[in-house]
């Protein structure tokens, strides 16, 4: 049976190599290019997806493993642009180049969603996987813990 | 020339260099009165960005296209790189045409001379472009207002432009933009158009959002490697591991072999300044492939005459070169004899390593060499050098390769060099499809253009007074010059002038240059020299204050004070002040209440005719070393984006942070020993101390802000680490990771 991949809602036959990296899947075959290459190593996660909810380097996750599963990039990450880390994010000027900062803001989201309620050092041990160059950090930790107060309050 | 090799090859930072682009750029953009004008302002019908009649609309000069239904296109001839510039110069354009902020679209304009000077870096738009930019908005401005006295036939003195609205004050009728444009472009292009004044301005000097910050946060942003065409395919490339090696042996069988593989192509070096160091590539359905394909390839290289640089004997030799009496420079009164009759001296030398700019978009790039037209998609900071290098390569004329240019994924330098265009170029030409070329991270980081790897020695002589009575400077470091020229085996005297025209008040003073071939490619780093200029200075000044027994900031004035040249009169006041409000933000003058273990550490630094001052504190036993806060004061004249500026120093303490402490760049054998973000450093989240930025109000003529805040934090950091624990660092990085 033809394996499928679910992204942002839409089904997609895996019609490509078994173990071709769900980055490259992404970028070249779909051409679903918000996800970005930073390392191809699991080491600056610039290339950030949700799999079924959890924050996820698809620069090193082979598309083949994923058969059946739910994956989340920053393009579906909500309906209109309007997830409270990406309202955040705008409220705090976030972005310089912004490259990496799809990474960082889905890192957030699936870090967000297992600890709404983070301390500072909880963000920064929960972050410290995604690198930025241009130096966003300390907005990146004030975006985060705003977003969280949004999230807590729309859950009670 | 282009200006910023005007600017930064040269290295002379007090360059003044506004008039000659100013010149240049009113001439291209036909704001002026000469002939051109008349064919830049022509009437809507033959609008160059029009059409049909129906579109019509109003563009007085290449930056500005207003459409009949108020929409305001604002074009940014500068590359955008995250420094913020494709906000901040359609900010001024839209203050002075009194535009509604809310109607604007900004759009990165196309490599065109008519945009003015494109290179970007030396932290130069801002210098170079904010008068003009104002110019064609209050241009337009006075055309809308023309426009608007014509249709009422009255004075135009009774009409006066606001928000996106023209208004007759007599009366409070009003015209929309909109429906002005078309009758403003056939108003005459008025010669000299008043400025606003400054107590009048909408958006310069207030904090504004980046223009594409929406678009960053759900993906939709367009950098360097998202370009996608029709038949496009990938490439991946691996390059000669040693400047100036040349390719032995190739086997390409398993390669070729593979689905998906279409071709294996080599990259013969161009020995221009940003032509490719030569490798080989692949090309295939996609980039993994190109990728997978590649490590398949059995490759030998021939090393050639540099396969022997090693940093760390390399680094060796430089502290020999300035540890030695060295060519001389430049020399004020009589050093030797300010030594001979001191009451104190001092001596210290000071070293850094090579730098990659590791921006997190690695190069990339698409380009379609076609038999008559050449299209390149590109993140760069220079689309001149991209026409003019393809232009070289493919035997065109440099205006006939059309340069899109792209978002850039962060650059700091490294992308004004377009070797890797000039790569996708040889793919394309090679295999006639459009090809998109994305380096690996390692390749990146192993065929860079790196920042020098540096030495200083420093002798000083203090009086009884503890007064500075001389100053000996020697430096080595190969020069960004070799590139352009490789017998060049040494700084030029416009690579120190930074250090002969440095702001202390050094009565005796002597400058010598040591020797430093460059081994492999040197190229323009965020800050540039001034990273380790910067350094020197601020961390010997620190110890010599020690030396003589004075409180540092004391010190440092006193230096300033001494300083009786006229011309630096402006530098040593705004110098002092910037370390004052650092020192007073920081609690410097309270720093004895300070837990014990921490420090504060001060230093400023005047480069690319900005100032910035910082005031680091740490945690520091000596060996262990925790940033808490930086204090960080700009005077760059009056501000534009307050957000943005903010913005850029807290991304300079970050770079500062982690040039300081752990990124450096280590050559064995010919190549570079790092390969990725495991073996080179940067720093993260969890380092981040908090940032507090101080701009100072000021009516000075605005100046640029990319670079200059990195120079000041390490020696700020080694100021504060001594201050802490009495331990003195000297070679940045502090920390370095053995590799």
């Amino acid at each position: 049976m033809d394996k499928s991949i679910t992204i942002n809602g839409e089904q997609h036959p895996i019609d490509v190599d078994n173990d071709m990296p769900l980055l490259w899947f992404l970028r070249d075959r779909l051409e679903i290019t918000g996800t970005k290459f930073g390392c191809g190593a699991g080491l600056c996660g610039a290339c950030t997806v949700h799999v079924d909810g959890v924050a996820t380097r698809a620069c090193i996750t082979p598309v083949g493993m994923l058969a059946g599963k739910a994956i989340t990039t920053i393009e579906g990450l909500s309906e209109n642009g309007d997830h409270p880390l990406q309202k955040a994010w705008l409220n705090n000027n976030v972005p310089q180049c912004g490259y990496c900062q799809a990474g960082q803001i889905m890192n957030a989201a699936g870090f967000l969603a297992t600890n709404p309620t983070p301390t500072a050092e909880e963000i920064d041990t929960a972050m410290q996987g995604n690198i930025c160059r241009c130096g966003t950090y300390q907005r990146i930790k004030k975006a985060i813990g705003e977003a969280a107060f949004e999230l807590a309050k729309e859950v009670s | 020339m282009s200006i910023l090799e005007k600017l930064t090859n040269k290295a002379n930072e007090t360059n003044h260099i506004e008039n000659v682009s100013r010149r240049n750029f009113i001439k291209a953009s036909g704001v002026a009165t000469t002939g051109l004008v008349l064919g830049v302002a022509i009437p809507s019908k033959a609008m160059a960005f029009s059409h049909s009649e129906s579109e019509a609309a109003f563009n007085p000069n290449a930056f500005i296209h207003l459409q009949e239904n108020g929409d305001l296109l604002l074009y940014c001839g500068r590359c955008e790189m995250g420094q913020g510039i494709s906000t901040a110069l359609p900010a001024a354009v839209a203050d002075e045409m009194e535009a509604d902020w809310s109607r604007v679209t900004v759009q990165q304009a196309d490599g065109d001379e008519k945009y003015g000077p494109q290179g970007t870096g030396g932290s130069a738009s801002i210098r170079v472009m904010y008068e003009p930019m104002r110019e064609a908005g209050a241009a337009a401005k006075l055309m809308l207002v023309a426009a608007a006295a014509k249709v009422w036939k009255v004075s135009v003195d009774d009409c006066e432009a606001k928000n996106h609205f023209v208004y007759q004050k007599s009366t409070g009728k009003k015209l929309s933009f909109g429906q002005l444009a078309s009758l403003a472009a056939t108003q005459p292009v008025p010669e000299k158009p008043a400025l606003k004044a400054k107590s009048a301005y909408n958006y310069i000097g207030k904090a504004l959002p980046r223009h594409d910050q929406g678009k960053v946060v759900v993906g939709e942003r367009v950098y360097g490697v998202d370009t996608k065409l029709p038949g496009l395919k990938y490439a991946a490339i691996t390059h000669c591991p040693v400047l100036g090696g040349k390719l032995k042996s190739l086997v390409k069988d398993e390669a070729l072999a593979m689905k998906g593989v279409l071709d294996v192509i080599v990259v013969d070096r161009l020995a221009v300044p940003y032509g490719s160091i030569g490798g080989v590539a692949v090309v295939a359905d996609n980039t993994w492939t190109a990728q997978q394909a590649l490590a398949k390839l059995k490759i030998e290289w021939d090393l050639g005459e540099n396969a022997s640089y090693d940093t760390v004997a390399y680094k060796k030799q430089l502290v020999k070169n300035v540890e030695n009496p060295a060519e001389l420079a430049t020399e004020r009164g009589d050093v030797n004899s300010a030594f001979a009759t001191a009451a104190k001296t001092l001596k210290a030398t000071y070293t850094g390593g090579h730098l990659s700019h590791s921006p997190m978009e690695p190069n990339a790039s698409v380009v379609f060499v076609e038999k008559d037209k050449c299209e390149v998609w590109a993140a760069t900071q220079s689309p001149a050098d991209i026409q003019k290098v393809l232009g070289q390569y493919l035997k065109r004329e440099p205006k006939d390769i059309i340069v899109h240019v792209t978002m850039a994924g962060g650059a700091f330098g490294r992308k004004f060099k377009c070797d890797y265009v000039h790569e996708a170029a040889v793919l394309s030409e090679k295999t006639g499809f459009p090809i998109q070329l994305t380096w690996s991270r390692e390749e990146d980081m192993r065929t860079g253009y790196y920042h020098s790897i540096s030495a200083q020695h420093i002798e000083a002589s203090l009086d009884e007074n503890g007064a500075v009575t001389g100053w000996l400077h020697r430096t080595a470091f190969p020069p960004i010059g070799s590139l352009f020229n490789p017998a060049t085996v040494k700084p030029s005297k416009d690579d120190v002038s930074a250090v002969d025209n440095y702001p202390f008040g050094l009565p005796n003073f002597r400058s010598e240059i040591g020797d430093a071939k460059a081994h492999t490619r040197i190229g323009w780093y965020r800050a540039v020299y001034a990273i380790f200029y910067g350094f020197s200075f601020s961390t010997f000044a620190d110890e010599l204050a020690y030396k003589a027994g004075k409180d540092p900031l004391t010190f440092l004035n006193q230096l300033y004070d001494a300083n009786n040249i006229e011309e630096q009169k402006e530098q040593v006041s705004r110098s002092k002040n910037a370390l004052e409000i650092a020192a007073k933000q920081s609690g410097w003058f309270e720093r004895e209440n300070l837990p014990k273990g921490q420090g504060i550490g001060l230093a400023v630094h005047y480069s690319f005719q900005s100032y910035v001052a910082m005031a680091v504190r740490v945690e520091s036993d000596g060996d262990n070393i925790k940033v808490l806060q930086v204090d960080c004061v700009i005077d760059c004249g009056q501000v534009l984006n307050r957000d943005g500026a903010t913005a850029q120093m807290e991304g300079a303490v970050v770079m500062g942070m982690s040039l300081a402490l752990s990124t450096e760049i280590t050559f064995r054998e010919g190549a570079v020993v790092n390969s990725n973000f495991h073996n080179y450093p940067v720093m993260r989240i969890n380092d981040m101390p908090k940032v507090n930025v101080h701009i100072v109000e000021s009516d000075h003529k605005p100046t640029g802000l990319g670079e200059p805040g990195v120079a000041p934090f390490a020696p700020a950091l080694s100021n504060a680490v001594f201050a802490a624990s009495g331990k003195r660092y000297r070679d940045i990085p502090f920390k370095p990771m053995t590799v």
